[in-house]
């Protein structure tokens, strides 16, 4: 996985991206697809459609590089804002029923694998601060969020699988989320 | 459950959580583009969301896609044209770009290339035109003055950088395809334009070789354009 040394590479690479450097971006291509394209499989399961995603994203990274803000955040983040847009944006347009999801989906295992320092320590500290909050939270509400956020469930599609009204699932949405900012506020 | 009545406001911070989510359906999801680009909070707010959650980003594995997307993807580029026979067909698809890119101008931060569009109204008797020519800075790169009558053009250089080691290319796009009508010289200077030039085209700049495209055609990435319009 990417860590913090290969973010001064892909800052530089967006740099010439955003000067019409159409070799840098098949380079930045290169390093950063396979997360990307891991990030957007696990919301748009077609692999075709997320193919579509994935190719409309670096679409975008292209005419979006020249206003990247070196200053706003590390270049892979903001390139998986993109990509998760567009992802949802491919679901929630086709509606929400025609999902299919595997059975396997854990949400405790996202949470789990949050712990495991695996790659570069330095965003360590904020993966911890996340898996922190995100364990006090109630059960139920942390998994909402969690599918949600790395698998794309809608709100009817949480509602289908913890048999709850939509309303509630709001509800459940919106003190996890409130929950999860302030806890955030005063772990990190 | 609330009990009937009107929702309250929903609050823009949960709202904007919720958009990075991914919970909202899609006329909430156009809502909140839209509140993004013009709005400064509301995309503050957005971008603090990300930077909130997206530690859970680093536990999905990668995965990889088939070779044929990074191809795709290379090919579908507007403004790079990447070594292929048929530069005239890509530089026409790209033109068709640029036409819808500026049809949704307002809602790109940055733009590959912005025209500035203005009505034409050909066979105008002065036969003078302009084509103010830029990227996606906020200073033009060029300025283009087109006389018909005399079929040259005065380029006049504002804010175009060429890249190290490569020259830049000056192309006169017209119903015919492009045609080149010289280097980008550090200072003004006076060009032929292509016989039979109409002011219904645009000029555009391309990234090439030092001393020009080997091709005729252009053969890097176009990075800047615009129009001609009546002066």
């Amino acid at each position: 996985m990417l860590g913090l040394a290969d973010d001064d590479k892909l800052r530089g690479l967006l740099a010439e991206v955003g000067r019409g450097d159409a070799a840098a971006l098949a380079r930045f291509y290169d390093l950063t697809s396979p997360k990307l394209f891991g990030v957007i499989l696990r919301i748009q399961r077609d692999r075709g459609l997320a193919e579509d995603v994935l190719q409309d994203a670096y679409l975008r990274v292209w005419q979006a590089a020249g206003s990247y803000d070196p200053a706003a955040g590390r270049p892979l983040p903001w390139l998986c804002a993109i990509a998760r847009n567009r992802a949802i944006d491919s679901l929630r347009r086709r509606g929400a029923t025609e999902v299919q999801r595997p059975a396997e989906d854990d949400s405790e295992d996202w949470v789990a694998r949050l712990m495991d320092p695996h790659d570069d320590a330095t965003a360590f500290m904020d993966r911890d601060a996340l898996s922190t909050c995100l364990n006090r939270l109630e059960p139920m509400h942390r998994d909402c969020v969690v599918l949600a956020y790395c698998e794309g469930y809608s709100r009817e599609e949480l509602a289908q699988r913890f048999d709850r009204p939509v309303n509630t699932i709001k509800t459940w949405l919106h003190r996890a989320l409130a929950a999860l900012k302030s806890c955030l506020e005063t772990v990190s | 459950m609330s009990g009937g009545g009107g929702e309250p406001a929903p609050d823009p911070d949960l709202r904007a959580a919720e958009y990075v989510l991914g919970t909202l359906d899609a006329s909430e999801r156009a809502e909140m583009d839209r509140a993004i680009a013009v709005d400064p909070g509301t995309a503050s707010r957005v971008r603090a969301w990300e930077r909130r959650l997206a530690p859970l980003l680093d536990a999905i594995p990668p995965a990889s896609p088939a070779p044929r997307v990074r191809a795709a993807l290379l090919r579908s580029l507007p403004g790079a044209v990447p070594a292929e026979p048929d530069q005239l067909a890509a530089l026409r698809r790209q033109v068709r770009r640029w036409r819808i890119v500026s049809a949704g101008a307002g809602l790109l931060a940055a733009g590959l290339a912005l025209f500035v569009g203005v009505g034409l109204r050909p066979g105008q008797e002065g036969g003078r035109y302009l084509a103010v020519v830029q990227g996606g800075g906020t200073l033009p790169a060029l300025i283009v003055r087109v006389d018909t009558r005399t079929g040259t053009a005065q380029v006049r250089p504002v804010g175009a950088e060429t890249p190290e080691g490569r020259a830049l290319e000056l192309w006169y796009v017209g119903a015919g395809g492009p045609k080149s009508i010289g280097l980008v010289e550090a200072a003004s200077s006076r060009v032929a334009l292509p016989a039979g030039a109409s002011p219904d085209g645009a000029i555009a700049v391309s990234v090439e070789p030092p001393g020009g495209s080997p091709t005729g055609q252009p053969t890097g990435p176009v990075i800047y354009s615009g129009k001609l319009i009546p002066e």
